[in-house]
C-alpha cells in the first residue's frame, strides 16, 4: 500500500474518533465569573450550556443586559465544517459593530488536548460603518482540572487582545431552576 | 428732591443691570449628602419646599451641594454669583434659622407620611398651590414653633394604596389648579432614599407633582399619566426624570416624544427656583470656540480622525474633573437653560478652554426622542431648538433615539423620515450627531454629514480594554480616512482618555468636532444608513 494512501485512510479511521472525543464533563450549564474574566461590555450575565451529540456540540448562550434577555445558540459540528446564520458570539456592545442576521458564518470545529478543549474556529460577517466585512473569531473552550471550571479564550483577526472567560459549572440542580 | 430721587433710581437700575437683574442679596444653606427618608430627607424636603416658596417673587435661597452630589455645580455657581452678579449672601446654618427667616412666606404646612413614599409629591404639590411647606411628623414641633398652621395632613390618607391610586386622588383634588405648561415627574431615588432636589422649582410654578410609570406592565399608571400628558398645553415640559425600578428612561422619555413634549432632567437639579431670576450679565454674548470657518472646506487625510462627544448633562461630572481642556471635546449644553438657568450656561462658557466646543441638542429644545414626536409638532419644536443654537452659537446639532433601546445599548438608529425632517429644519448647521451607545444612522446631504457614535466609553470599562476596542474598530473600518465619533460617559477621567489616545493604532488625529464634521463632509467614507424595520428592537413602544 502506498504510503499516502495509507495516510488517508487512517485519517478516515481517526476522524470520526476525533470527532466525538469529548469530554463530557463539558455538557451542563456553565455561569460567567465576571471577577475573573475580561470586562463584559454591555452584558450583565452571561451562561452557556453546552449540550453533546455525536460530532455536533450546541452551545447556548443565555444573556442578559438591563431588562433584556438574549438567548442565541450555535451547534458545531465537529466533523464537519458548516455555513451557520445568526451565529452568535459574546459581543462588545458599545462597538458599532453589528452582526449580519442574514448571512452565514463558515464554521470549524474539532476536539484538541483529548477531548477537553473545544477549537472553533469562524468567519463572521459584521457590519460597520464603512460597510460589510468579516472578523476570523477563534475560540477554545478548555474544560480545567477538576471539571468544574470553563475557560474561553477568543480571538479576533482585528483585535490585539485575547478575550478571557472564565466559566464555573453550575450544579445539575441548580440549573433546572 | 426729584434730581436726587432720579438719580438714585438711576443708581440703582445700573447696579440691577450689573447684576444681570438678579437679586443683590440672598441666603444660602450647605447640604450633606444624607438623603434617607430614615434619615436627612425629611428637612431636606422641607427646606426645599421652603427654597419655591421664597423664591417665588425674588431669587432669595440657594443651596450648595457637598462634591459626591450628582450636580457638581453649586459651589463654582455659587462663587459665579458673588464675582459676576455682586450678590452678597448669608449662610443659613439651621433649618431652624431658614424657617424664621423667611417666617413671612409660608402660609402654612402640609404633613406628608413618610411610610408612604408618594405622599411626599402629593404634599409638594399642596405646597405649590397653597403656599405651604411639607414636613414628616417630627418636623411637626419645629414648624409650630415658627406659628405655622396646618393645612393638609396626609398621614393615613393613602394607607394600602397603590401608586395609580395615591395620584388619581391628587389628580381629583388639585390637577385643576396645577399649571398646565408643565409638571413635576418627581421620580429618580425611590424608597429608602429620595431626592427631590428639583422640588423648588415645582412648588414655584405649581406644578403638579407624580412619579407614575410609563411602563405599559402598570397600566393603571401609564394610563393616568396619558390622561395628564393629554391636558397639557402643547410645547409642554416635563421637568425631572422617571422613576428607577417602576419604568425606564426610554419607556419614559419615549412617552413624552409621542405628546411632543420635552424633558428637562434631573430630579435632583438643584436651585432652578433661584436660577431662574439672573439673566446672562450686561454685555455678555455666547461665542463658541470655533475651529474652522462656516463655510470652509477641509480635505482629510488617509488616517483615523476621532472626535470626542460629551453629552450627558453639562454639569453631571466631566466638567469639573482634572484633565479637562488636554483634549478637544464637544459638550452638550443644556439649551433649556437659556430660559431658567443662564447664569450657569454662562458660567460654562466663561470656564471653558480652547478645547471645549458647545453643541445643541437633545434631539430638540431638549431631551427628546425625534421618531416619537408627532410629525405637527417637529417643526415648532426644532424651530425653538434652532433659535437655541442660535443665541448659544452653536452649529452642530446632536440626536439621540433610544426609543427602541434598552439603556444605552441597542437600537438608536433614526428612520429616513426623522432624519429627512432634521435635513430640513436645521438648514444652517455644519452637520449632526446621532446616539447615546454606538449607532448606525449616517448620511451626508450638500455639506452637512449626520455621523453616529462608532463607540461609547464605559466610565468603568478598563481602559485596556477600552484601546483594544477602538483599535478593533480601527481595523474594521480599513478604508481612510475613517471617522471614528466616541462618546465620552459623564463620569469618564479625561486624564485617562489621553493615555488610551497614545496606545492607538496609527495614524490617528484627535480633532475638534467642528473640524471632524468638516472633513466627514469633503470625503464619505461611511455608509449611508437609516433605521431599518427588520433591525432588532429592544422596546416595542405603547
Amino acid at each position: 500500500m502506498k504510503p499516502a494512501l495509507l495516510k488517508v485512510l487512517l485519517g478516515l479511521c481517526l476522524l470520526p474518533l476525533a470527532a466525538r472525543a469529548s469530554d463530557a464533563s463539558l455538557v451542563g450549564r456553565w455561569r460567567l465569573n465576571t471577577a475573573r474574566s475580561t470586562a463584559l461590555d454591555g452584558w450583565s450575565t452571561a451562561d452557556v450550556v453546552i449540550a453533546l451529540d455525536g460530532s455536533k456540540v450546541t452551545l447556548r448562550y443565555d444573556m442578559t443586559w438591563h431588562a433584556t434577555n438574549v438567548t442565541a445558540s450555535n451547534t458545531v459540528d465537529t466533523a464537519l465544517a458548516a455555513d451557520l446564520a445568526n451565529f452568535f458570539r459574546i459581543d462588545q456592545r458599545h462597538m458599532a459593530v453589528y452582526a449580519r442576521p442574514k448571512e452565514s458564518a463558515h464554521v470549524t470545529a474539532g476536539w484538541l488536548d483529548g477531548g477537553r478543549t473545544l477549537r472553533i474556529e469562524a468567519l463572521v460577517p459584521v457590519e460597520t460603518s464603512q460597510g460589510n466585512t468579516t472578523m476570523r473569531l477563534y475560540d477554545e473552550y478548555r474544560l480545567l482540572e477538576g471539571g468544574k471550571e470553563l475557560l474561553l479564550i477568543e480571538l479576533h483577526s482585528t483585535r490585539e487582545r485575547p478575550l478571557v472567560y472564565h466559566f464555573t459549572k453550575v450544579p445539575a440542580e441548580a440549573a433546572k431552576k | 428732591m426729584k434730581r436726587i430721587l432720579f438719580s438714585l433710581a438711576l443708581i440703582l437700575s445700573l447696579a440691577a443691570g450689573l447684576r444681570g437683574a438678579g437679586p443683590a442679596a440672598a441666603y444660602f444653606m450647605r447640604f450633606d449628602l444624607d438623603w434617607r427618608v430614615a434619615g436627612g430627607l425629611p428637612e431636606k424636603a422641607m427646606l426645599i419646599s421652603l427654597q419655591g416658596l421664597a423664591n417665588r417673587e425674588t431669587g432669595q435661597f440657594y443651596i450648595i451641594h457637598p462634591p459626591g452630589y450628582q450636580w457638581e455645580i453649586t459651589e463654582p455657581l455659587f462663587e459665579f454669583y458673588q464675582r459676576k452678579h455682586g450678590v452678597k449672601f448669608t449662610e443659613l446654618k439651621t433649618a431652624d434659622e431658614a424657617l424664621t427667616q423667611f417666617k413671612s412666606v409660608p402660609k402654612g404646612y402640609v404633613v406628608w407620611d413618610k411610610k408612604v413614599g408618594p405622599s411626599l409629591n402629593v404634599a409638594f404639590t399642596i405646597a405649590g398651590l397653597e403656599d405651604a411647606v411639607v414636613v414628616s411628623e417630627e418636623l411637626i414641633p419645629l414648624i409650630q414653633a415658627h406659628g405655622l398652621k396646618p393645612i393638609d395632613d396626609l398621614r393615613g390618607r393613602y394607607t394600602g394604596q397603590t401608586d395609580a391610586q395615591i395620584y388619581q386622588d391628587a389628580v381629583n383634588r388639585y390637577w385643576a389648579r396645577c399649571t398646565k405648561d408643565a409638571y413635576m415627574l418627581m421620580g429618580g431615588h425611590r424608597g429608602a432614599v429620595m431626592m427631590p432636589g428639583m422640588a423648588d422649582w415645582g412648588v414655584k410654578r405649581k406644578m403638579f407633582f407624580h412619579d407614575l410609570a410609563a411602563n405599559p406592565e402598570i397600566p393603571a399608571e401609564l394610563a393616568l399619566e396619558r390622561k395628564l400628558l393629554s391636558q397639557l398645553n402643547p410645547g409642554a415640559t416635563a421637568f425631572g426624570w422617571h422613576p428607577y425600578g417602576k419604568d425606564t428612561e426610554e419607556q419614559h422619555t419615549t412617552l413624552l416624544s409621542t405628546y411632543g413634549y420635552k424633558m428637562e432632567g434631573l430630579h435632583n437639579l438643584p436651585n432652578l427656583s433661584f436660577n431662574c431670576w439672573f439673566s446672562f450679565t450686561p454685555g455678555f454674548t455666547f461665542t463658541n470656540h470655533h475651529n474652522v470657518a462656516k463655510d470652509a472646506k477641509l480635505v482629510p487625510q488617509e488616517k483615523v480622525y476621532l472626535s470626542f462627544v460629551q453629552s450627558d448633562g453639562i454639569g453631571i461630572g466631566v466638567w469639573t474633573k482634572p484633565g479637562r481642556g488636554k483634549l478637544p471635546l464637544a459638550w452638550g449644553a443644556i439649551m433649556g437653560w437659556v430660559n431658567f438657568s443662564p447664569a450657569a450656561l454662562e458660567y460654562f462658557h466663561e470656564s471653558a478652554t480652547p478645547n471645549d466646543y458647545f453643541i445643541g441638542g437633545l434631539s430638540g429644545p431638549s431631551y427628546m426622542y425625534p421618531n416619537s414626536i408627532p410629525a405637527a409638532r417637529f417643526g415648532p419644536l426644532m424651530k425653538e431648538a434652532s433659535d437655541l443654537m442660535a443665541k448659544l452659537d452653536e452649529r452642530v446639532f446632536e440626536i439621540m433615539d433610544n426609543t427602541a433601546a434598552d439603556g444605552n445599548l441597542g437600537n438608536a438608529d433614526l428612520t429616513k423620515e426623522t432624519v429627512d425632517r432634521y435635513y430640513a429644519n436645521f438648514p444652517d448647521v455644519i452637520g449632526f450627531i446621532n446616539g447615546y451607545g454606538p449607532a448606525r444612522t449616517r448620511d451626508l446631504r450638500d455639506t452637512r454629514p449626520l455621523i453616529s457614535y462608532d463607540y461609547y466609553i464605559d466610565p468603568r470599562r478598563p481602559r485596556e480594554e477600552v484601546v483594544a476596542d477602538i483599535n478593533e474598530l480601527i481595523a474594521l473600518n480599513p478604508v481612510r480616512p475613517y471617522f471614528l465619533l466616541v462618546h465620552v460617559r459623564e463620569s469618564n477621567d479625561v486624564n485617562s482618555l489621553v493615555n488610551v489616545l497614545t496606545q492607538l493604532t496609527g495614524p490617528t488625529e484627535v480633532v475638534p468636532l467642528d473640524v471632524f464634521m468638516k472633513l466627514a463632509a469633503s470625503k464619505q467614507t461611511y455608509v449611508t444608513r437609516y433605521q431599518h424595520p427588520d433591525d432588532p428592537k429592544h422596546f416595542k413602544g405603547f
